[in-house]
Parts: C-alpha cells; sequence; structure tokens
C-alpha cells in the first residue's frame, strides 16, 4: 500500500481501488502550522517569488515528506505550472505520473487517461466502478451538509468548505472520513440556524487564507456556496465514471463553471459573491469573463501566501458587505 | 458639532463640521499623528484631542487604512468606500457619478447610482497608481510634488508595472537625456494608464476625483483629454473621506433624535 500525493483533485477511486492511500498535497500543505515557511523554503531552492504559493507549497511538502512514494500530477486542467513542479520533483527524485483532464471534454480521451492510471497503479475498471459506489455513498453525505448550509442554514462556510474539500482524498481513509462525517451531519442538524442576513457565494480556487470565512461570518455575511469545493464532492447522480469527471467542471473552461455558479445563484439566493484569484494564476484573467456573464456584485480578492487576511482585503470585503446591505 | 476622521497611509484629516459647514480642518502626516497624538489603550486606539488643541465634537465618526488594525475610542468606524461615497455626493450635490479616489497608497473607483454605491474597484497588492508613487518620482526628479503635476505633454514612455522599479526606470530615462518636462509628463500618464482598465469598467457621465492625487492639475487634465469623463473635483479633494464621515455623523444623530 503506497500513499499516493496528488497536486489536485483526480479519479481516486483508482487509487482506492488498488489498496492505495490518495495524499491531496492541498490539503497537508494549507493545514501545516509552517505552511509560510514551505513557501519559503521552495524559494531558497530557487522557485521565483513571482509563481504561485500553492506550487511552492505544494514544491515542499513533497521534497520534505519522506512518506510520499509517488506523485500524480495534474498537467493538464489544473495549473500549467505543475509540468516545471513535476519536473523538480523529478530533480529530488521522486517518481511522478502525469494525468491530463482533454480541454475539450472530450469522452475517449479522458476514458484514456483514467485506462492510463489503472493500469499502472495494476488494477480494473470494475473495482474502480465498485468503489465508486462506495466514494458516492459517502458524498451524498456531503451534498447533504452542503443541503444544509444553504436550505437550512445550520453549518458555517468554514464546515461547508472543509468537508467538500476534503472530498478530494478523504483524508486517505474512507470508512474514518465516513464516520466523522456521520458524528458532524448528527450535530449539524440539531445545530440553530445561523443568523447572518447576507449570504455570499465563494468562486475560484479554495482560498490561501484561514480565516476568511470567520471574518466574513464576524461582518455579518456567510457563505452559503463554495463552487470549487462543492465540485470536489462531485455532486452529479451518474453511474459513469467517466461521465462523473466530464461533468465535474473545475478542470474545464469558464463557460461550464458559469452554467453551474448561475444555477446555484439562483437556488441559493445568493446576494453577492466573492471571487478568490491567486497571485499569479492564469485563471485572473477569467474574472473578466465571470464579470460580464454573471448578473450579481462581485468583489475579487487575490491571496498569494498561506495565513491570514491582510488588511487591505479586510477594507475591501468591508466595503463590499456594506454595498451589499 | 460632528468630527469626520481619515486615518490615512499618508496622512490623518479630521474636519469638524456643523450645519452642513466646515468649521474646522486639520492634515497630519500618519506616522507623526500616531507616534505623537496616538497611544493603545486596550484593543482601540485613544488619542488626545484636548492635546491636538482642535476641538471637540458631540459625536465622531472614523474610517481608513488604519482601522482595521485598530479602532479608534470613542469614534464609531464606518467602511471607507462608504466615507468617500458620502464626502462626494456632499460635496457635489450629485447622486449618479463614478468616483475616483487617489490616496496615499490607494486607488479606489466607485460606481454611484441614485445615491448608493453599485460597484467598485481598488488597488491590491500593487501601489503604483497612487500618491506614493507620485512623491517617490518627484524626489527621483528632485522636484515638488506641485511641480510635478505641472506637465502632461510629451510623456516619455515609462512601464509603470512597480511603484519601487518605477524609480530605476525613470533613472534609466534620466540618463537618456529627456527634460524634466518630459520625464514628469510619463509619470503622470503612468497614473492614468493604471487607473484606465478601472475607470473603464465602472463608467459615468461624470467623474468625481477626490483624494490627494486629485489636486495634480496634470492628472486632471490627462482624464479629461483621454475620456469622455466630465470631470470635477470637488473643493476640498484630500477631504472627502473625512466629510463623508460628518455627514454619517449628522445622519446618525440626526436618526437618534
Amino acid at each position: 500500500m503506497a500513499r499516493i500525493g496528488l497536486t489536485t483533485t483526480i479519479p481516486m477511486e483508482v487509487l482506492f481501488a488498488a489498496g492505495h492511500t490518495p495524499v491531496d498535497l492541498n490539503n497537508i500543505f494549507v493545514t501545516r502550522h509552517d505552511s509560510m515557511r514551505l513557501v519559503e523554503e521552495a524559494e531558497a531552492a530557487g522557485y521565483p517569488r513571482n509563481v504561485c504559493g500553492w506550487i511552492k507549497g505544494l514544491y515542499t511538502t513533497v521534497i520534505e515528506d519522506r512518506d510520499i512514494d509517488e506523485v500524480i500530477a495534474v498537467t493538464q486542467g489544473d495549473c500549467s505550472s505543475t509540468h516545471a513542479l513535476m519536473e523538480t520533483y523529478q530533480l529530488a527524485g521522486m517518481k511522478t505520473i502525469s494525468f491530463a483532464y482533454p480541454a475539450d471534454r472530450d469522452y475517449h480521451i479522458l476514458k484514456d487517461q483514467l485506462g492510463k492510471i489503472i493500469a499502472h497503479y495494476k488494477t480494473n475498471w470494475a473495482a474502480v466502478h465498485k468503489m465508486k459506489a462506495q466514494l458516492d455513498s459517502i458524498r451524498r453525505k456531503v451534498w447533504e451538509v452542503d443541503r444544509l448550509t444553504w436550505e437550512e442554514d445550520r453549518v458555517s462556510g468554514l464546515d461547508n468548505h472543509l468537508w467538500q474539500v476534503n472530498c478530494s482524498d478523504f483524508g486517505g481513509d474512507i470508512d474514518r472520513f465516513d464516520k466523522k462525517l456521520e458524528h458532524a451531519i448528527g450535530n449539524f442538524q440539531s445545530a440553530s440556524p445561523l443568523k447572518q442576513p447576507l449570504r455570499l457565494g465563494f468562486i475560484g480556487v479554495p482560498p490561501i487564507w484561514s480565516d476568511l470565512y470567520g471574518y466574513l461570518e464576524t461582518m455579518g455575511a456567510r457563505v452559503v456556496f463554495n463552487e470549487v469545493q462543492r465540485q470536489f464532492s462531485m455532486p452529479f447522480e451518474t453511474d459513469d465514471i467517466v461521465e462523473q469527471y466530464l461533468l465535474y467542471t473545475y478542470p474545464y473552461g469558464v463557460f461550464g463553471r458559469i452554467a453551474d455558479i448561475k444555477r446555484e445563484i439562483e437556488r441559493r439566493r445568493l446576494d453577492g459573491i466573492i471571487h478568490y484569484v491567486q497571485s499569479f494564476c492564469f485563471r485572473q484573467i477569467q474574472d473578466m469573463v465571470l464579470r460580464a456573464k454573471l448578473d450579481i456584485p462581485i468583489i475579487t480578492v487575490e491571496g498569494d501566501k498561506p495565513g491570514e487576511l491582510d488588511a487591505r482585503t479586510k477594507m475591501r470585503l468591508d466595503s463590499f458587505l456594506e454595498m451589499l446591505r | 458639532m460632528f468630527c469626520g476622521i481619515d486615518l490615512g497611509s499618508r496622512m490623518v484629516k479630521v474636519v469638524f463640521m456643523d450645519e452642513g459647514q466646515i468649521k474646522g480642518k486639520h492634515v497630519f502626516d500618519t506616522i507623526e499623528f500616531y507616534r505623537q497624538h496616538g497611544r493603545k489603550s486596550g484593543e482601540l486606539l485613544q488619542v488626545d484631542f484636548r492635546e491636538l488643541g482642535i476641538g471637540q465634537a458631540d459625536y465622531t465618526v472614523a474610517t481608513g487604512y488604519g482601522r482595521n488594525t485598530l479602532g479608534l475610542k470613542g469614534a464609531e468606524i464606518i467602511p471607507e468606500l462608504k466615507a468617500h461615497v458620502l464626502g462626494a455626493i456632499h460635496q457635489t450635490q450629485l447622486h449618479d457619478f463614478t468616483l475616483l479616489d487617489l490616496g496615499g497608497q490607494d486607488s479606489k473607483v466607485i460606481k454611484v447610482r441614485k445615491g448608493r454605491m453599485t460597484d467598485f474597484q481598488t488597488n491590491d497588492k500593487c501601489a503604483a497608481s497612487t500618491g506614493r508613487y507620485l512623491e517617490n518620482m518627484a524626489t527621483v526628479l528632485g522636484i515638488t510634488l506641485a511641480e510635478l503635476s505641472q506637465y502632461s505633454e510629451e510623456p516619455v514612455e515609462l512601464n509603470s508595472t512597480c511603484a519601487i522599479f518605477g524609480e530605476s526606470e525613470l533613472i534609466g530615462k534620466i540618463i537618456e537625456g529627456h527634460s524634466i518636462a518630459r520625464l514628469a509628463a510619463g509619470v503622470n500618464h503612468t497614473i492614468f494608464k493604471r487607473i484606465r482598465p478601472m475607470l473603464n469598467s465602472l463608467n459615468s457621465d461624470v467623474l468625481v476625483f477626490t483624494g490627494g492625487v486629485a489636486r495634480n492639475g496634470s492628472l486632471r487634465n490627462i482624464i479629461r483629454r483621454q475620456t469622455k469623463f466630465q470631470v470635477i473635483v470637488p473643493d476640498e479633494p484630500q477631504l472627502n473621506g473625512a466629510i463623508g464621515c460628518c455627514m454619517h455623523a449628522m445622519v446618525r444623530l440626526g436618526n437618534k433624535e
């Protein structure tokens, strides 16, 4: 049983079916107490300052973590810097395998990519489908956490974020995750409804800051839609695993994401949207498209290194909330 | 009497108003202000107004960059953009406009419709379109801010990606032998290039231009020449945020009575 690092969400059914443990490197990096140091170590090793903080954090996470046996690097559909990240892993002697989401959302190409990792990890389609059914039963419970967030107002923006974002690897242990999830749902169901009058959507990659959700809640606003994190929970009714990873909006074009966001703006009665962009990320450009296509107040906030919100971002968020009131 | 305080990154602006009229105005260097007149009292900043010798107010409202790190004792704190919108409405008596506020480290563009903020953009992670940039560039050129603000013709091309690297770029242009007039014009154009995308996306017929940088006449002219905006600079561009605080105080006290 090997520990396989992931640079972003991949069909982790394959890894569980093969008896391996998926480890979403992003989750490890950002929850470390010394995540800032990891970024600095990558810069000390030679990573340019003007490269995304996540990439640098992922670099040091793997270099310093001797328990990772191999890394699956997603070279298309996530971040183009991952190509060079993979090469610097190789330079350090780490085994890597690439996975690419097809830009044109082609069924057969994605099926080939799945076939490639199935063969690499010596499992088979039947085992993968069986594992999908098992994971789907857990994902349904995470969908319930999401529903309790927006429909019953019983879950904070942070808890919504955490349960969904953790679906990228289920903490590496399905049974443990399932037990903790059941317990959490019990608590959420009996929690009294949250009172923040403003309902926000959070779109874009998960934030590198640790205190965004809490800060918003102290200011009378709550995130009831975490766009990309929700995608990690694969909120689609399909038995076909290839179809599932085609419906998954994150690795494909922005227009697919927009259709999803529009539906959720209506359904969740959002007052405004926070578009989070990462410094030096190509997705910053998509802000243009999102602003042109979404008919709702949007504030774009930019995060660079891990840690807490800076005073300027707080000032901008305050003004945005004031505007929505 | 109401007191409005705008705790800016470069200057602290204090305005006293009564019945809609300015009764007193004071501008302090931010660092000096905190060093000489402020002290921390719990989680709040306490300012001794008696010691400042600028009078006492019935109600004090504050805003500005400093407010997220420290509240101000005895004052109601309001968001910065709200203060600027209220100030601009009071000063111009307009209700539909785009507000451009260029301060010490901030550039803000706010769209106002029917007296309410409907959209805004601010600079983020970069101060290359702000007063601080102009100050640095004037220092490099060896001229005052007032002189810098006189030139807008035949600008030299500056790439303006960074307020700090901009200095070495400017030094390079000085070595090439360009006149101070053309160099200063280049600096003023750089600010315009930086704010232009924000102005384009939050368009109105009228642009109300505030903040310390609004006193730069060349920049006003460049905006007039290169955009379709009717540019209005109110009487007190630098005090606009503090005036807005007084307006909020007036409404607040009016509501209480």
